[in-house]
C-alpha cells in the first residue's frame, strides 16, 4: 500500500489537536498541513467543530450546589 | 522564642483538622469543573447534581486515601466515573469491534458536499448547539466517558487512563471512535435538517 500523506494527515489530527503528538510526529503534520489545502481546509474546521461543541457541552453548575456541597463538609467539632 | 509544648495527641489533632480543612477548600474549588463533566455523563441536570453531591460526599469521607502532592483533579474525577459506573447506568459491554466507516473528515466532507463555496470556519454554523448535545448522548457511554474527560475535563490521555483503570491505548481508540460516532450523529441531523 502506497503512503498517503493526507490519509495519515487525516489520523492524526486528533491527537495533534489534543496536543498529544510528539514534537516529531507534530513537526510533520504542521509541514503537511502548511503545503496542503485540502487537509488545512479541513483542519480548520476541526478547529471550529471544537470550540462549537465545546460552548454546546458546557453548562455552568447551578448556583446553589457549592453550598449544598459545603454543608458535606466534615464538622470541625 | 519559648513555646509550652502542647501534648502530643491534641497537636496532631489540630494538625489533622488543619489539613482536612485545607483538603476540603481544595476540592470544593474544583466544584464547577466537576458540575461541567458530570452534566454530560449523564442524562439530566438532577442526575448530575446528585452524581456530584454523592461524589464530594465521597471525597469528603476518605479525604485520607489522597496522597497529598499528588493529583487532586485526577483523584476526584475518579471517585466521580466511578460513582457514575456504579450506579449501574451501564450493565452491558459496548463492543469495540463493531466497524466504523467513516473517517475523521467525513463530517466536514458531508456538510461542504451541499454547499462548497462555504468559509470553513461557517460551515460549523450549520449545526445547531441542540444537535450536538443530542449527538454526544447517541454515544455509548464507554465511549462518552473518554471524550467528556479529554474535551470537558481537559484532562491528557494519560490522565483519562488513569481515572478510568483503562491502559492509555484503549483511551485513545475510544476516543477515536467516539469522536467518529459523534460526527456521524452530526452528520446525519444536519442531513436530516435540510
Amino acid at each position: 500500500m502506497s503512503y498517503d500523506p493526507c490519509l495519515k494527515c487525516e489520523e492524526v489530527i486528533q491527537p495533534f489537536l489534543d496536543r498529544e503528538l510528539t514534537e516529531a510526529e507534530r513537526n510533520e503534520a504542521e509541514t503537511h498541513l502548511d503545503g496542503c489545502g485540502y487537509c488545512r481546509k479541513r483542519y480548520r474546521f476541526e478547529v471550529s467543530l471544537r470550540r462549537f461543541v465545546r460552548q454546546a457541552w458546557d453548562e455552568p453548575m447551578p448556583p446553589d450546589l457549592k453550598q449544598r456541597l459545603a454543608a458535606l463538609r466534615t464538622p470541625l467539632f | 522564642m519559648t513555646q509550652i509544648e502542647p501534648e502530643a495527641d491534641p497537636r496532631r489533632i489540630a494538625e489533622e483538622a488543619r489539613d482536612r480543612v485545607r483538603f476540603e477548600e481544595e476540592v470544593l474549588e474544583l466544584a464547577d469543573q466537576v458540575y461541567r463533566v458530570a452534566r454530560r455523563l449523564v442524562g439530566s441536570k438532577e442526575e448530575a447534581e446528585d452524581l456530584v453531591q454523592e461524589t464530594y460526599a465521597r471525597a469528603f469521607r476518605s479525604w485520607r486515601s489522597f496522597t497529598p502532592g499528588t493529583n487532586l483533579r485526577a483523584w476526584l474525577f475518579r471517585i466521580l466515573t466511578n460513582l457514575n459506573i456504579d450506579r449501574g447506568r451501564r450493565q452491558q459491554r459496548t463492543p469495540d469491534t463493531q466497524p466504523i466507516e467513516e473517517g475523521d473528515y467525513f463530517l466536514y466532507n458531508r456538510l461542504e458536499e451541499t454547499a462548497p463555496e462555504e468559509d470553513t470556519e461557517r460551515i460549523v454554523e450549520r449545526l445547531s448547539q441542540d444537535s450536538v448535545v443530542y449527538a454526544l448522548s447517541a454515544v455509548p457511554h464507554d465511549f462518552r466517558d473518554v471524550i467528556v474527560l479529554v474535551d470537558i475535563g481537559d484532562f491528557s490521555y494519560q490522565d483519562a487512563a488513569q481515572i478510568l483503570d483503562i491502559p492509555i491505548g484503549t483511551v485513545m481508540s475510544r476516543l477515536h471512535r467516539g469522536r467518529r460516532i459523534l460526527k456521524r450523529e452530526l452528520a446525519e441531523e444536519a442531513v436530516a435538517e435540510r
